[in-house]
């Protein structure tokens, strides 16, 4: 389980999260969408330990990511908004890596690198060096290693950026597949129907803000919209009018 | 591979210099060697005096002077007129040796004709003394000698005080790109966010890199200090004459005396890279990191100085001393080692330490 309480973070004087509260459970998966900089990845950063907020807290299982790092690092399985390989790495030595840095090896570890490699189609590729791989390519490999020490929670940054329609299709199987194994999924996206697609539950971000949070059907009962789309665009516009009428505060432009 | 390549540049270059050096003043000093004169037929028994040493004498060309300036001859020897008459009459008789003192090249050369000449005019003065009754050696007041204390000597000591620069220079370079790549690289790759990612606190990730760098730049200065052995050892079982081979204790000492210095030179890089913001800001200023070190080595070659305790406590600084007095064969004292490596390494755990605070930091995933 995954709770995010009363996030905030800036960067040199611009408040990039304004005071973010969310809870993704065990079970559902959770998609996190909003505009372009609206602070869906900084969001992710401070719960994968990367980033330290400058107020609140991000919490995996219950344990703080900046107090209790190490304990949140062995219970979340990571696809970040970087996701380089290593040039003269196979495919299969990424994935056998991160199980190590894990913890894991021998039997056990080759054992589930191969049904990863099995799962994810990877086969073709397994043993190559990854230069020169593909994006397709690049995402499954960064998909296994996020995955091969079977994390109970799995934060993914945009797993479908930039896939054709056969990857994308794979991926969405596969994060079905965890959630229906009971474990905690959130991921963020720009794409409207690939969280219409998959998401238990919706959590709408703009401007450092959660603008709207349930599940579509409740999302689409509460702004009378049927589409998903007109949905998120009613949800932002009621943000940013409102805003517009209330502080002082600025409309945020492009934001990491 | 290529990364292995500088290491052995040090030590070719050396054998080249002494290849290329010591067969000059070898090939002058054996080889038979050819002198134009102008007028022999004024002198001939001088001219005699100098066939007989083995040299070859040849015709003069018609303007000594231009021809040496040229350097189509490197010394003309010129009998002027009157030299007869007045050598007839045990007046002093003008020789004229022409050379070009800016050529080097020559010197060896210039020096032997000037031998071979003084030589013949102590004989003939000796032998007018005793035409007169007179010993010899009343006009010979000095026995000069010159005796050289140098453990290595002349040229070959200059050849050694290249070394410790060299070294140095390897121990800044030689894992730099290690250095880099591990850091600003990973970064750039995308693959430090991944990394960070798992349960591993973040100064191991740090001491890791480290200690990789770490064993790629020992490796390419053990390479180096073999590279140079063995060119010591061609150079000295060649005709050079040059007979200086610091024996292999001595490259171990020198190893072991480098040792804390990599470890510096491996934390300044580490930190460096985590505080640029991009690959060739990292490039640039790990580039400039060499030349600062090697500085007072590359001095120490012209201008020695005479080394105090506390200068073992700087980093690079000690080094280059120490290293060069392995190289010179001198006497090891145990208390500068000591203070060089005690102060290096602490120095060293120092940086490692702030290192591990700036891996830290949430500007380590951006850089800067």
């Amino acid at each position: 389980m995954i709770e995010v309480q009363g996030l905030r973070k800036s960067f040199g004087g611009t408040e990039v999260l304004r005071g973010v509260d969310f809870t993704a459970k065990d079970g559902e998966i959770t998609g996190l969408i909003g505009p372009n900089g609206a602070g869906k990845t900084t969001t992710l950063r401070a719960l994968y330990t990367v980033l330290r907020p400058d107020h609140g807290r991000a919490l995996v299982d219950g344990h703080d990511a900046t107090t209790a790092r190490l304990e949140v690092q062995r219970r979340i399985g990571v696809l970040p908004d970087n996701r380089g390989l290593y040039p003269r790495l196979t495919a299969r030595e990424h994935v056998r890596y991160f199980g190590r840095l894990h913890g894991l090896g021998g039997v056990a570890l080759e054992g589930r690198i191969d049904r990863l490699i099995n799962r994810l189609g990877m086969a073709d590729f397994a043993d190559r060096r990854s230069k020169g791989f593909s994006k397709g390519q690049t995402l499954k490999v960064a998909l296994a290693r996020a995955l091969v020490h079977e994390p109970a929670n799995v934060i993914l940054d945009e797993p479908t950026n930039g896939l054709d329609i056969e990857s994308s299709r794979a991926v969405r199987e596969l994060i079905r597949e965890i959630r229906d194994q009971g474990r905690c999924v959130l991921f963020s996206s720009h794409i409207m129907g690939e969280v219409e697609a998959l998401c238990d539950r919706i959590i709408v971000i703009s401007d450092g803000l959660i603008v709207a949070d349930g599940a579509p059907e409740d999302l689409r009962q509460a702004t009378g919209e049927v589409d998903l789309e007109d949905v998120f665009m009613a949800t932002i516009a009621a943000s940013e009018g409102h805003e517009a009428h209330g502080a002082n505060e600025t409309v945020g432009t492009d934001r990491a | 591979m290529l990364a292995l390549f500088y290491p052995v540049i040090g030590a070719l270059l050396l054998g080249l210099l002494v290849g290329f050096v010591g067969g000059m003043f070898r090939g002058q000093s054996h080889s038979s060697l050819t002198l134009p004169v102008k007028g022999a037929e004024r002198a001939p028994e001088l001219i005699a005096f100098l066939k007989a040493k083995g040299i070859t004498v040849s015709p003069a060309p018609n303007d000594p002077r231009q021809e040496v300036r040229k350097g189509s001859a490197d010394a003309v020897l010129v009998i002027p007129k009157g030299h007869k008459v007045d050598f007839a009459a045990l007046r002093p008789a003008a020789v004229h040796i022409v050379v070009n003192a800016t050529r080097l090249s020559t010197v060896i050369k210039v020096a032997r004709v000037m031998e071979h000449v003084r030589a013949y005019d102590r004989q003939v003065g000796q032998a007018r003394l005793a035409d007169h009754g007179i010993a010899p050696e009343i006009a010979t007041p000095f026995k000069i000698r010159s005796i050289n204390v140098g453990r290595s000597r002349n040229l070959a000591g200059f050849f050694l005080n290249m070394l410790p620069p060299f070294i140095i220079f390897t121990i800044f370079v030689g894992g730099v790109y290690l250095a880099i790549d591990t850091t600003a690289g990973e970064r750039e790759r995308g693959s430090l966010e991944p990394l960070l990612a798992n349960p591993v606190p973040r100064w191991a990730f740090m001491l890791g890199k480290a200690m990789a760098t770490f064993a790629f730049t020992l490796t390419a200065v053990v390479v180096q200090l073999l590279a140079f052995k063995l060119m010591f050892e061609y150079i000295a079982a060649g005709e050079f004459g040059i007979k200086v081979n610091p024996d292999l204790m001595a490259f171990i000492a020198v190893a072991l005396i480098s040792l804390p210095l990599i470890g510096f030179a491996v934390a300044l890089q580490i930190i460096v890279a985590t505080v640029s913001s991009s690959y060739k800001e990292t490039q640039t200023y790990l580039g400039l990191l060499p030349l600062l070190p090697s500085l007072p080595g590359m001095i120490l070659v012209f201008v020695p100085i005479k080394a105090q305790i506390w200068m073992m406590a700087i980093p690079t600084f000690g080094q280059i001393l120490l290293i060069g007095r392995q190289m010179r064969q001198e006497p090891t004292v145990w208390a500068d080692i000591a203070v060089s490596v005690g102060t290096t390494s602490l120095i060293t755990a120092l940086l490692l330490y702030i290192a591990a605070r700036l891996y830290n930091r949430d500007q380590m995933l951006f850089g800067g």
